[in-house]
């Protein structure tokens, strides 16, 4: 490696490192005076709070009888740009459900929370939710199952799917 | 009729017509939907199949004709002199796109959990034609789901659109007549005669001729997305038959077989035996690496490189007439040609045995696709040892082992295990020599688990038995080569994918077993080129599934 010495006699960045120290101290000055204009948040004591549509952790939906919605049909998985989807499908008692997926995995530390899985979902049985905080130690469980994905605590039984196979079945779709 | 001479004359000379604009000669008695087919014209259709008689139901294959002023179907009307075909006017799309209304007023709305998703042609032609919203004010008649037709296939009534292609395939080909079309008008279904299940040979062939999701494989029923699975021509290896199939897999392995059309071999069927040859393929049924019985206990995990070059040490020591190989008709004609090579110039010996247990039931033949003898290259591998002059007789090997006077015994044993009954017996035997060389590419349970009848067989031969060798083998999807079938058809086979990487091929175990090293065949990047732009070529033309990449050509009726 070479180190090019370039002697340099002009000043003139100096105006410009002034005006900057200037706006710094201008803020200072301005939220010491006025704390509840500033803009940072003393995180995590305070929170930001996020509107509704915020694409967060996953939910899995759930039908009338608290069944998992999911069919199974893998279009989320196939939309997944990040590949971070598994489903394992399986053939379910009732003929009239067919098929539903005995596991359902979602690795969160791929997952890049585009929602492409929920705008590929045709029974809306996958949304994003507004839960955003879920740190982790280290070694901590980042794949998400059905069970943490539809029936975690926080959903409190799980939330329900508009779309349903009994209506389906009564519109004759 | 019996044609007269003027008439049989007449009708050698091939007929002009045009489709589409373009002049065409065809033969007389064509119809207009082979004609289409065989110049690469697009029309839709769900009822016609090149293999079955022409039904005319589905009213899907319209075609204007000049000077008629209906539309006709063109899988029923023959070609005449002179005549001008066209499907791409208005008048055709209008009258195909009526007719996918008609289909489409019972069929649910299935498809996520529909298994033909992705290679259906209802969808198909929906997105070709259709792409509106239904006028239908009714609600859809509901009919059974899930219905268990037979052992292998499962019948879904609400999305069969009656085509009849099913019916007319157990009428026709397979000659079973189990299934038929019951009831009238929209409670039409198809179904089995009461008490009859559709349970014969060649079952599954009701489920690839389906233009929709109907007719499911029980096999192969949920188990992946069509759109996830990669398609690969090879031969089926079930029997001596050696049928053309369509392989469908992913990077975790096989997941199904198809019949790939070849006139003169298994025409556009299999057989229901045939697509289980995927099983002994996958991961789970392989031995991934080499493994060696020595001073009583087994050593495993070892590369199976290292295993093959001490063999070879072990082979090179030995005097010729102490050293045999066995053979069955399992691998490809090359393997053959390298390991007899080996075999007879370097080690100097002619002990060369083939194991056939079906050398009874050989000629055997179901009068369809179905034969005795159920190794894909026992041709193969006769021509192979009239090549290098071998005429030995299994007894002698038995007899040779006994008296000790075969030491080294390589054994390249079946891949298919479900067709070699015999193989206990025969695992006692090769025991009998000094050091057995097993190479597979599936896991011998037999040799493998510490079972009693091992450690007793072990313990009959352990005066003799010094070492046990247990080489993996490339299966016959991971290699490229050639099978001869039962009339001395030679087909060629391209590798379709790799699975266990670290088995060898019957031709790199010649080399190595002959102290050779193997070297690595390096592609030049116009060759990769080239080969990049090959693999897409099949994929389908139309607009919107240019876009997707996962959609190939697959879903072609």
């Amino acid at each position: 490696m070479s180190v090019i010495t370039k002697e340099n006699k002009n000043m003139w960045y100096l105006p410009g490192i002034l005006t900057g120290l200037g706006i710094t101290l201008k803020h200072l000055v301005k939220n010491l005076l006025n704390k509840k204009k500033m803009i940072t948040l003393n995180y995590p004591e305070e929170k930001y709070e996020y509107s509704d549509r915020f694409k967060g952790n996953h939910i899995l939906t759930v039908k009338k009888d608290g069944a998992i919605r999911c069919t199974a049909c893998m279009l989320c998985a196939t939309n997944c740009p990040a590949d971070c989807i598994t489903i394992i499908a399986s053939e379910h008692p009732d003929a009239h459900v067919e098929k539903y997926p005995i596991n359902y995995e979602i690795d969160m530390l791929r997952c890049v929370f585009c929602g492409y899985c929920e705008e590929a979902c045709p029974v809306d049985a996958i949304r994003l939710g507004p839960e955003w905080q879920t740190p982790g130690l280290n070694g901590a469980n980042f794949i998400y199952d059905i069970n943490h994905l539809a029936y975690r605590s926080q959903l409190k039984g799980g939330v329900q799917s508009v779309v349903d196979d009994e209506d389906r079945n009564k519109a004759g779709i | 009729m019996l044609p007269t001479n003027a008439s049989s004359n007449a009708s050698l000379v091939n007929i002009k017509c045009s489709i589409n604009g373009a002049e065409l000669e065809v033969k007389p008695g064509t119809t207009i939907i082979q004609a289409m087919q065989d110049n690469a014209q697009k029309i839709a259709h769900y009822c016609w199949h090149p293999g079955l008689s022409i039904a005319g139901v589905c009213r899907l294959c319209m075609v204007e004709i000049a000077g008629n002023p209906k539309v006709q179907i063109a899988c029923n009307t023959v070609v005449t002199e002179g005549m001008k075909i066209n499907n791409t006017s208005e008048k055709v799309k209008d009258a195909v796109k009526w007719g996918l209304d008609f289909h489409l007023i019972n069929h649910p709305l299935d498809c996520p959990i529909c298994d033909q998703a992705g290679e259906c042609g209802l969808q198909d032609q929906y997105m070709e034609y259709g792409k509106y919203t239904s006028e239908m004010a009714e609600k859809k008649q509901k009919k059974q789901k899930v219905v268990d037709l037979g052992p292998t296939v499962v019948l879904d009534s609400e999305r069969c659109i009656l085509c009849s292609r099913c019916t007319r395939f157990t009428d026709e080909v397979s000659k079973t007549h189990e299934l038929g079309i019951f009831n009238r008008g929209d409670h039409a279904e198809i179904g089995t005669h009461d008490g009859k299940q559709l349970d014969n040979k060649y079952s599954l062939n009701t489920v690839d001729i389906c233009p929709v999701g109907a007719l499911t494989s029980k096999d192969f029923r949920f188990k992946q997305r069509v759109w996830y699975l990669k398609e690969s021509a090879t031969i089926c290896n079930g029997c001596s038959t050696g049928c053309n199939v369509n392989v469908y897999f992913n990077k975790e392995g096989l997941f199904r077989v198809k019949p790939k059309y070849n006139s003169e071999v298994n025409g556009y069927w299999m057989c229901d035996e045939g697509r289980t040859i995927y099983k002994f393929v996958n991961k789970e049924a392989r031995l991934l690496k080499a493994k060696q019985y020595k001073d009583n206990s087994w050593q495993t995990e070892i590369p199976a490189g290292t295993a093959a070059k001490e063999v070879a040490q072990l082979l090179k020591t030995a005097q010729p007439e102490e050293v045999a190989l066995v053979l069955t008709g399992q691998n490809t004609l090359e393997e053959y040609e390298a390991l007899l090579a080996t075999f007879v110039t370097t080690f100097k010996t002619k002990n060369i045995y083939h194991w056939w247990p079906q050398v009874a039931q050989a000629k055997d033949f179901d009068g369809l696709l179905l034969r005795g003898d159920k190794n894909p290259n026992t041709n193969g591998l006769l021509q192979t040892f009239e090549k290098f002059g071998i005429n030995t007789e299994w007894p002698n090997l038995e007899q040779n082992l006994k008296s000790g006077k075969i030491k080294q015994l390589v054994v390249i044993g079946p891949e298919n295990l479900t067709v070699y009954d015999d193989l206990k017996q025969k695992i006692s035997l090769f025991l009998q020599a000094e050091h057995l060389i097993y190479v597979s590419s599936v896991k011998i349970a037999e040799l493998e688990s510490r079972e009693e009848s091992l450690e007793q067989s072990l313990e009959q031969s352990r005066e003799t038995l010094k070492t046990v060798t247990l080489l993996p083998m490339k299966s016959y999807i991971e290699k490229a080569g050639t099978f001869v079938n039962y009339k001395g058809l030679a087909q060629t086979f391209k590798k379709v994918t790799t699975l266990v990487s670290e088995a060898l091929t019957g031709t790199e175990l010649a080399k190595l077993f002959a102290g050779e090293s193997l070297k690595l065949e390096v592609l030049k990047a116009a060759d990769l080129l080239t080969a990049v732009s090959s693999t897409r070529k099949d994929q389908v033309t139309l607009e919107h599934s240019k876009k997707n990449e996962f959609v190939f050509n697959r879903g072609r009726l």
